[in-house]
């Protein structure tokens, strides 16, 4: 429903650390796109530049129309749903009520002091449990939740918030196979149906393959690969889990062997 | 779209919230204490507009006899000090006894949380009345008091960490066949050490705290200036007595939040 | 040298310097000390068969003609409780969280609540009855304003640190959400920290409900002035109810906070 422009994006920590070296990727409206690398890449990061939770410290970002800034985060946040590796659902809080904290940003401050929510909202959160199919859980405590209950959770409270995109970070890294399987499907299938463009972090190259219309391969910070899941060779795959300066890395060809 | 509604699949009954009971229980709770006390809004307005004039007497501290502070002062920290020395003496005793897996048997660990129970259920100034006329006036009944109120504080605390630690652990240096008493202090006290003196300082704090109105019933310290010059309603005075107390105590508790930081 | 003399596990086999420093600084601490609180262990073991005529004394039947009253003052003081940790909740809520490091608007503001609660805790709730009671008048009245003024301090500082400890995860999946400031608080840190707060509430009442045992002693209401004439009179057939009534209720509130702490997690 709506591109993303990522141009040149930069971003230096507090402490020093480069993590993004000048990203840029124009990523199609409705899309399902699979950002690809190593640990420490630069993937969470990037990601999380997207609705804002990190700031960069050069380039920008637009979705759809809109360029992100400082002053417009709720709005572009209320477009973008995003899932958690480790689901970050408020534990102590019940499934509907998590589901329902996608809603907040269109609710007052009066009425989210006690509690309340219109009856549309409701309908939308109870939608979107029929969507990840957790009707019957729905008065349950979210720590009660098995992890791929509760990131069918984390992705019904996107849902929720009807987003024009949804970013997932390390969706299925704390899931079992079977979980895992499940919770890429769904992402999959929203991407399919509603047309909401959905971009993924992974590092398993396998799934990666299998669901993406698009692939951007993130090393030490810099994109080395971008285009279809069909252009992963022996050869890319190496160039985006290659560590730093090594020529030859005998781990690398064993993983790569399986991969 | 007419399907989608048959199909849809609705959602379980919504279990009761309890969260309305409670609190309208608590409001109807309050209105009741609040009829029952009779206090009336109408006094408190009334209070507060005096307030405001009453404090303002307090305005010009008066600093005069500031040396014989000092040294009540002096005397008050002295009287938390041995307080808290021996309500550490006596817990770190009893604790062991009333740590559910250090105690020789349950009689022992019962009588010892009772007894933990009991010191700590007596309020400090209750004792210190009880001490006074037994020892007279001054500082060391005081000081009696507050160790044994804060023993049965301490030795609850020291007791529940000893309880939190890891069962690896007693059981590793059990199994070198280590007696009860060397399982208490190879196994016990180290793993709750840095816990241990935070609850130390704690309770030094609130020790002196308490040490600066024990005056009140004649167990020595800077309270009873305050007392006798709030009573002779000498305000310039009782402002200056109450800003050296007030100083005092800020000081240790920066002092102590400061340590319990480094502890961490 | 025999190989059965004892030595400390340290590589010299002589204690460390840091403890055997800090132990003598504890000693001499202890001995300067000692002057000032008039320590003199002849004056307790003369006490000693005071104390116990004093506890022999305490063994006579209660004055039965006072227990209605007595009934009265302890419930007048587990109601001045009551009253004065709710005041002092609803206050603190807010104020904790101004006071806490992650939810706080501004650095300036955290650290003007976190100084404002440590003035309010610093002092003794006995001397801010005094206070309260030359201000507005003898009763339960001063001495509830009294015990509300400090529990704020204490309780607000208490409420800052749980929500300083909430998974700041779940908070991320809120703000994510495109949350307001007032929402994050509302839905991922209040419920977090709401077991750490019950847990507070049931710890300061116990902490309130012995001090407000006492504060009669400066007329500012509950059981405790009737404890301080009964000592003064030497009124030990009141004495010992009373204090074994303070007894009862401080257990019977510890052991249902204990039990409700436990429930909560």
């Amino acid at each position: 429903m709506a591109k993303i422009i990522i141009k040149d994006i930069g971003k230096r920590y507090a402490n020093g650390f480069e993590a993004l070296k000048g990203v840029s990727a124009e990523i199609a409206a409705g899309s399902f796109t699979v950002i690809l690398g190593p640990s420490g890449a630069g993937k969470s990061t990037l990601l999380r530049t997207i609705n804002g939770l990190e700031t960069p410290t050069a380039g920008s970002i637009q979705i759809g129309e809109q360029v992100v800034t400082q002053n417009n985060l709720r709005e572009v946040r209320s477009q973008v749903g995003m899932v958690f590796q480790h689901f970050n659902l408020v534990d102590r809080l019940s499934v509907m009520t998590n589901v329902l904290t996608g809603r907040l940003s269109h609710r007052s401050w009066l009425g989210s002091l006690l509690y309340l929510f219109r009856r549309t909202d409701l309908d939308l959160a109870h939608d979107a449990l029929i969507r990840v199919g957790l009707t019957e859980k729905a008065w349950n405590r979210a720590d009660k939740l098995s992890g791929g209950q509760q990131q069918r959770v984390g992705i019904a409270r996107a849902l929720a918030q009807q987003p024009r995109v949804i970013l997932a970070d390390e969706p299925v890294a704390s899931l079992d196979p079977v979980a895992s399987e499940e919770i890429m499907g769904l992402l999959r299938e929203i991407c399919t149906r509603d047309g909401i463009t959905v971009v993924v972090n992974l590092h398993q190259v396998e799934l990666a393959k299998r669901f993406a219309d698009r692939i951007i391969g993130l090393n030490d910070g810099l994109v080395v690969y971008d285009g279809p899941a069909s252009g992963l060779d022996r050869v890319t795959l190496s160039r985006i889990y290659s560590r730093n300066g090594d020529q030859v890395d005998e781990q690398l060809e064993t993983m790569l062997a399986y991969a | 779209m007419a399907e989608q509604i048959i199909e849809r699949p609705a959602l379980p009954k919504k279990p009761f919230n309890p969260t309305s009971v409670w609190l309208s229980g608590w409001l109807a709770l309050i209105w009741l204490i609040i009829f029952d006390l009779e206090l009336s809004f109408e006094t408190l307005l009334y209070g507060v507009q005096d307030i405001f004039e009453y404090f303002s007497r307090y305005s010009r501290p008066n600093f005069e006899d500031l040396s014989r502070y000092v040294e009540l002062l002096g005397q008050t920290l002295a009287t938390a000090l041995w307080g808290s020395t021996l309500a550490i003496v006596v817990a770190v005793l009893l604790a062991p006894f009333a740590a559910r897996n250090l105690s020789p048997n349950a009689v022992t660990y019962r009588i010892a949380r009772e007894l933990l129970n009991f010191m700590r259920a007596m309020p400090d100034l209750l004792l210190a009345l009880i001490f006074v006329a037994a020892l007279g006036l001054g500082p060391l009944p005081g000081a009696l008091a507050l160790g044994v109120h804060t023993a049965g504080f301490l030795g609850k605390f020291f007791a529940e960490s000893l309880e939190r630690v890891d069962n690896g652990i007693y059981e590793a240096v059990t199994a070198t066949g280590a007696s009860r008493i060397q399982l208490v202090m190879y196994a016990g006290w180290p793993s709750i050490q840095r816990e241990a003196l935070g609850y130390m300082l704690y309770i030094f704090d609130r020790n002196v705290r308490m040490a600066a109105v024990l005056g009140l019933v004649g167990a020595g310290g800077i309270g009873l200036a305050l007392h006798d010059t709030l009573r002779m309603f000498n305000y310039d005075q009782s402002a200056a007595l109450i800003v050296v107390i007030l100083v005092t105590i800020l000081t240790i508790d920066y002092l102590s939040t400061w340590i319990r930081g480094k502890l961490n | 040298m025999s190989n059965s003399k004892l030595c400390w596990p340290t590589p010299n086999g002589r204690p460390g310097l840091v403890p055997t420093l800090s132990l003598l600084a504890c000693i001499l601490l202890l001995a300067v000390s000692a002057t000032a609180v008039e320590l003199d262990l002849g004056r307790i073991v003369t006490a000693i068969p005071r104390m116990l005529a004093f506890a022999g004394n305490l063994l006579v039947l209660p004055d039965w003609e006072y227990l209605p009253i007595l009934a009265k003052n302890i419930l007048q003081t587990i109601e001045m409780t009551f009253l004065a940790t709710s005041i002092a909740l609803v206050i603190s809520l807010p104020l904790g969280i101004l006071a806490a490091k992650n939810t706080s608007p501004h650095p300036a503001v955290f650290h003007a609540t976190r100084n404002l609660l440590s003035l309010m805790r610093a002092l003794p709730e006995l001397v801010w009855a005094l206070v309260f009671v030359s201000a507005v008048g003898l009763g339960p009245l001063p001495g509830i304003m009294a015990l509300s003024f400090v529990t704020v301090g204490f309780m607000g500082k208490f409420f800052a640190e749980s929500i300083e400890v909430v998974d700041q995860r779940q908070v991320e999946g809120v703000v994510a959400q495109g949350a307001s400031w007032l929402q994050l608080r509302t839905f991922a840190h209040f419920p977090q920290a709401f077991p750490d707060f019950v847990g507070t509430v049931m710890y300061v009442l116990d902490h309130n409900l012995r001090a407000a045992a006492i504060l009669g002693l400066v007329g500012a209401g509950g059981i405790g002035y009737d404890l301080v004439m009964a000592m003064r009179m030497f009124d030990y057939d009141r004495l010992l109810p009373i204090a074994l009534s303070i007894y009862i209720v401080v257990t019977l509130l510890d052991r249902a906070s204990d039990h409700f702490r436990m429930r909560m997690i």
